[in-house]
């Protein structure tokens, strides 16, 4: 299919990351479209017209009750039947940071057993107990069906929550592992896990965990945040590994900061 | 009946929020808790079926994973309960968002009335744990109890089967709302009338205010409309108009300055007029990327060719100072609207704050409403919770300690936007309003908030009083209207707006209707957060997130739809006109009818005495101390002091990183832990532009002379900016002046001379500085009266007054980003130099005051020669000659070639002999001075000659050499090593007093 994939970007109601989102995937080669909740939910917008859905950051109706829990109750009372449908055909969900929260309050993920009402996994307060701002390692399992972290091993990218610690009981966790759902987890500078450790596990999450897939490797949530990752100059080191290349006279190849891989990814699948 | 839900996390998850009480109780009193389990209370006052509650318990409020909840109360194990719950009146956002989540799954609406309440109760657990500790805990750090309530129980007063019962902090004001005349026969009269109804009219504005309205010609039109004296709603309007906060009486104020070392007198008729807007009209003239500066919400930058971005800083000192959080919350996210509402509209990019805060550990006589610590951390809460939840990037900020604050905070708060360069075919920043165009109200409701600032904090308060006069800031109701107002703006849908703060509507729809020629507003129309206010309530009341937008009514359909997609609330309340007139009526009836330009009209100016006496003739000298043998231990006692040590807790609480436009952060360096000299965004992501900010605040240079605290100032934002990249061609530059009372009163006031002659001299240095290194001045804003009263152990009280403070914000634009530099040594093998002449001038610096001496030798600003060294600089970094460059700031070379260090991991040679220096200097005043105008730069071999000649005939040299080992190792005058220290050692001392606070 040479037609680029149509991509909807939710937006409204404490949704703040659409515009670095809807910027990543049209850098990756999508159509992208910023669209409010409430003009999906009018159906003044048709959720069949796109073939990726982008559940985005901020802070939807303010984290009152839940990260995610307002936005997930009101997309499965107004548009339930249509997001499961959009699952079945072959397309692409993601959720990043409030997004993922939104995803596992549906139940989209983490989908076992093709179970997408169940909410079975939770993201709940940071063990160091503040919002917290900083870069994180990640390592990528290699075994996952996850679409978006193809070809990739390692990465790093920003993570900025209050509310990230991977949390569900052991079973669930057993079976996600077994699964190879658990796609992303947080690692220390060297790419082993972090193992709990904080900071490079910044949150407390079991496991490690930082992203995780349904079965099907098509819904994809994780905190971290690839769109904040679109030019070389947003990764902390930018300005040493520059210095690096100059001395060494090589130039960087390109400006597009690596969290653009994860969307190229989602951008191929439709593609290749 | 109201029902109620209580929630809590499973017991084998962490109480994340329980955590951080027990750390805070232990932290601020030594109270030993062993575990605290948080309890979210949400209490509906709706007629809702148990059927219904239940639904919205199981589907909305418990999360199934991590939570447990039930509509009795929870038993959870405790030895006592602490229960919080807001006042009335005081906004509570999370039950806002409850009501919102609960008509969306059942599908009802909530009568007008019904509510959704929350609170929370902690149970604690602890042998030790004392009657006096819960409520220490509770009223000392849980709650304030200017908007909470609370209550204590231990194990006999609870009952578990009611809980705490049904605490429904409804407002019933049980009031007729009614216009009052006031009786103006004579100025003392009105005088009377202003103090009892606290309308805190200016005793020298009265007479002005009665010869209006005894006017003929005013009184027979007045006629007209059935009004005689005037009303409290015209009163009110004047008396907001004319305030220092909304009229900046003092910058336009007569100042009679002398100075008794010269005896030369003069008069200065306005400082602002001579100070701020004679040399940012003649910048404008030369620097063509200045779009619009000195009469919108914002100044307007050019950005590119295509955008222009927006900039604007103030204060919410005394609300913060009262109650932390609500009154940063309320400052971060009101500073917020100054960009949306300037020009047509622009979208927020980024923000900043600046604390100054007495010490964290005070521990003194003095009674300061609120410890520095608590207020402190509510203030950064505050900050975060308003950027964070709007989605907006804080990349930099600064905390500052000194005991002059304790009567006093400074909450700065600034915010940058950015907007398309033309909007429907016109230039984005002009806006204009057509009489018959409609006004719009959008966002928020009104309730008594600000009304009356805090003048009211000491009323009593009965079950069912609003709590009103204090705000509490919701980010989520203001992004909501900022996306809408946005898309509004691009539709073309905007002729106007501006934004609602001090003053509320009498403020935005008075101003605005400056530009149409009048207006008819009708008050019954404005949509209320309760019943009973009086129309002149409803005209000053500072409810936040609330924007004035004027509309042509054709767009009317458009507008309102676009609002109702978006959940914002608009109303129309009325057409501005080209009458000449502020009328205002209710339900038919005039309330207020006034003349547009009655507040520009000849108000008498406020008069200031300035009387100036050099530090010397105050008894200042500098302190007679010998060199310091242990010069490695006084390195690292200065890395650890509050004003020099790590705060990477705040920063890291801050997002930085949303827009995905993050180029320079606030933390750099191999460990990320760092403060930069400045940030970078990028804030237009398809192009590689990027935007520099950088703040100062050197407060203590105001302790000799507060000319030379400006320059200071100035010139450390400034340099700042061209550490990382800036081009110092295009310098914006935004004023915030925070100072004590400058009104001489022989008994209250007594230094008031000193500090206005302080201020004067602080606006000719701006002014100086301005010309010199060619800085528009885009925004600014004042705050007067930085001063307390603190009960002391007697139960006297103390004047505390602030330092004269300024923060000064400088932005610039930078052709492309990849051309910024960090502060971090990056090689081994690299020379380090040193730009800049360091002098003899530790007077106010970080070291005197570590040795409890003052001093009079404050640094100096060359502003000529720092800018061509400044220049010159800019061009070593667009070469590409710099590995790294840092500006050396507070604590001196010292502190500072101690940070390039440490950001780098790497060692570093200094020979001290080398650094350009005025004359033969000690070791210890090389080290230490805080000598303006200087920087700290890496460069590799390779590049050593270029830079040597692009420096040559300036004070700069090569001081030494980035070294594998990571140490720093100085050399001292007399060619002797005088200090090693270990990057391990100085990072261990510079994170040490806040680094176990996360």
């Amino acid at each position: 299919m040479s037609v680029k994939p149509n991509v909807l970007v939710l937006t409204g109601f404490g949704l703040n990351c659409d515009h670095e989102t809807a910027y990543a995937f049209e850098l990756a080669g999508a159509v992208a479209n910023r669209v409010h909740i409430n003009t999906l939910i009018g159906g003044d917008v048709r959720l069949d017209d796109f073939q990726i859905l982008v559940f985005g950051g901020g802070f939807s109706w303010g984290d009152d009750h839940g990260a995610g829990v307002i936005q997930a109750l009101r997309l499965k009372t107004n548009l339930g039947d249509r997001l499961l449908a959009f699952v079945a055909a072959d397309k692409l969900v993601m959720g990043i940071c409030n997004g993922f929260q939104t995803l596992v309050n549906l139940g989209l993920l983490p989908g076992i057993d093709g179970d997408y009402t169940c909410r079975s996994v939770a993201l709940t307060n940071n063990d160091c107990g503040n919002f917290r701002d900083q870069w994180v390692h990640l390592a990528v399992n290699p075994d996952s069906p996850c679409i978006f972290t193809r070809g990739i091993e390692t990465l790093d990218l920003p993570v900025r929550h209050g509310e990230g610690k991977f949390y569900a009981d052991d079973k669930t966790i057993q079976t996600l592992s077994a699964g190879n759902q658990i796609a992303l987890r947080y690692a220390l500078p060297d790419g082993r896990v972090a193992d709990g450790t904080f900071p490079h596990n910044p949150n407390g999450s079991l496991m490690d965990i930082a992203g995780i897939c349904d079965p099907s490797g098509r819904v994809f949530g994780l905190m971290p945040h690839p769109e904040a990752y679109n030019h070389v100059t947003n990764h902390p080191a930018w300005t040493r590994r520059l210095e690096m290349d100059k001395r060494r006279g090589t130039v960087p190849p390109t400006t597009v900061g690596e969290g653009i891989r994860v969307f190229e990814n989602a951008v191929a699948y439709f593609s290749g | 009946m109201p029902q109620r839900i209580e929630i809590t996390l499973t017991e084998n998850l962490v109480d994340a929020e329980g955590e951080a009480l027990r750390h805070k109780a232990k932290n601020y009193f030594d109270i030993d808790i062993d575990t605290v389990r948080t309890i979210q209370i949400v209490t509906i006052d709706a007629d809702l079926a148990d059927a219904q509650v239940e639904t919205a318990r199981s589907e909305i409020f418990t999360n199934p994973v991590t939570q447990v909840s039930d509509l009795t109360p929870l038993a959870v194990d405790f030895d006592w309960i602490i229960w919080i719950g807001f006042r009335p009146g005081v906004r509570d956002n999370p039950g806002a968002t409850a009501v919102e989540a609960v008509e969306d799954l059942l599908r009802v609406k909530l009568a007008p009335g019904q509510a959704i309440y929350t609170s929370r109760r902690y149970c604690l657990k602890g042998a030790t744990i004392t009657r006096q500790d819960a409520e220490k805990i509770a009223g000392e750090i849980l709650a304030n109890d200017i908007i909470q309530q609370w209550a204590v129980y231990d194990r006999s007063q609870w009952d578990p089967g009611t809980g705490i019962g049904f605490v429904i902090p409804k407002v019933i004001l049980d009031h007729t709302p009614e216009v009052t005349t006031l009786a103006i026969d004579s100025d003392a009269t009105l005088a009377r009338l202003s103090d009892e109804r606290s309308l805190s009219l200016n005793p020298s504005d009265i007479p002005t205010i009665r010869a209006y309205f005894l006017d003929p010609v005013v009184q027979r039109q007045r006629q007209a409309v059935s009004l005689g004296d005037p009303t409290d709603v015209e009163l009110e309007y004047i008396s907001q108009g004319r305030s220092d906060h909304c009229n900046h009486n003092t910058f336009g104020g007569r100042f009679y300055y002398r100075d008794l070392s010269t005896g030369e007198s003069e008069t200065i008729e306005s400082l602002f007029k001579t100070y701020i807007e004679a040399p940012t009209l003649a910048l404008q003239k030369k620097k063509p990327w200045v779009v619009s500066v000195l009469w919108d919400n914002a100044g307007v930058g050019r950005f590119d060719d295509d955008n222009c971005y927006t900039i604007t800083g103030e204060t919410h000192n005394s609300p913060s100072n009262m109650e932390a959080y609500g009154g940063a919350i309320t400052g971060i996210v009101g500073i917020y609207r100054d960009p949306m509402g300037t020009g047509k509209g622009s979208r927020l990019i980024m923000g900043s704050y600046g604390y100054c805060v007495g010490p964290r550990d005070y521990a003194g006589d003095l009674k300061p409403k609120l410890h520095p610590k608590r207020l402190l951390d509510g203030v950064i809460e505050g900050v975060r919770d308003g950027g964070n939840k709007s989605g907006i990037p804080t990349p930099f900020g600064q905390v500052m300690f000194h005991p002059g604050y304790l009567g006093k905070c400074l909450v700065f708060v600034t915010a940058l936007g950015i907007m398309p360069a033309t909007v429907d075919g016109a230039p984005s920043d002009r806006k204009t309003i057509y009489p018959g165009d409609l006004a719009i109200m959008c966002g928020g409701r009104v309730g008594k908030d600000g009304i009356h600032g805090v003048t009211a904090s000491s009323a009593t308060f009965s079950a069912n009083t609003p709590a009103g006069h204090v705000q509490i800031g919701d980010p989520y109701t203001q992004k909501k209207m900022h996306d809408f107002l946005l898309e509004a703006r691009d539709e073309g849908l905007i002729r106007f707006i501006t934004d609602n703060g001090g003053g509320g509507l009498s403020s935005s729809v008075g101003e605005s209707a400056r530009f149409s020629g009048g207006c008819e507003i009708q008050l019954e129309k404005v949509p209320l957060k309760y019943d009973g206010l009086d129309q002149w309530e409803i005209w000053v009341s500072e409810s936040q997130e609330r924007m004035t937008v004027a509309i042509d009514p054709r767009h009317l359909d458009r507008f309102m739809a676009l609002s109702r997609l978006h959940a914002v609330e608009s109303t129309v309340i009325g057409t501005y006109t080209d009458s000449g007139k502020i009328h205002i009526t209710y339900n038919g009836v005039t309330c207020a009818y006034v003349d547009l330009d009655l507040l520009t009209s000849a108000f008498p100016k406020w008069e200031f005495e300035a009387v100036w006496q050099p530090p010397e003739r105050r008894g200042l000298s500098e302190p007679v101390l010998g060199t310091p043998i242990d010069m490695a231990g006084l390195i690292l006692d200065l890395l650890a002091r509050p004003n020099i040590c790590s705060k990477a807790w705040v920063t890291r609480q801050y997002d930085h990183e949303v827009q995905g436009s993050s180029v320079i952060k606030p933390l750099v360096g191999a460990g990320q832990d760092i403060p930069t000299d400045a940030a970078v965004i990028r804030p237009v992501l398809a192009s590689q532009c990027g935007l520099v900010f950088s703040q100062a605040l050197i407060p203590m240079y105001s302790a000799i002379d507060a000319y030379h605290m400006t320059t200071c100032t100035i010139d450390e934002a400034v340099r700042r900016a061209i550490a990382v990249g800036g081009d110092p061609g295009h310098l914006g530059g935004v004023d915030n002046f925070c100072w004590p009372n400058i009104q001489y009163d022989p008994k209250t006031n007594p230094d008031g001379r000193h500090k206005a002659a302080q201020l004067v001299r602080a606006c000719k240095a701006l002014e100086r500085m301005c010309l010199a290194y060619g800085i528009p001045l885009l925004s600014g804003k004042d705050s007067m009266y930085v001063d307390g009263h603190l009960p002391g152990r007697y139960g006297e009280t103390h004047k505390v007054s602030a330092l004269e403070t300024l923060q000064f914000s400088v932005t610039g634009v930078i052709d492309d980003v990849r051309q910024c530099i960090t502060l971090d040594s990056k090689v081994a093998g690299d020379r380090v130099w040193i730009v800049g002449m360091t002098r003899d001038e530790l007077g106010g610096s970080e070291y005197y005051d570590h040795l409890g001496k003052i001093g009079v030798n404050v640094p100096t600003v060359d502003p000529e020669a720092f800018a061509e060294v400044y220049r010159r600089m800019a061009d070593a970094i667009r070469q590409g000659l710099l590995a790294s460059c840092h500006g050396v700031y507070r604590g001196g070379l010292a502190v500072h070639l101690g940070l390039v260090a440490m950001a780098g991991e790497l060692g570093m040679t200094v020979d001290l002999a080398k650094v350009p220096a005025g004359d033969a200097l000690r070791s210890d005043t090389l080290l230490f001075s805080e000598s303006a105008g200087r920087f700290i730069v890496t460069v590799a071999p390779d590049n050593q000659d270029a830079f040597a000649a692009l420096f040559a005939g300036r004070p700069a040299a090569c001081v030494g050499e980035v070294t594998q080992a990571p140490e720093l190792a100085i050399t001292g005058t007399d060619g002797k090593n005088l200090a090693t220290l270990s990057v391990d050692a100085m990072k261990a001392a510079w994170k040490r007093p806040f680094g176990d606070l996360i």
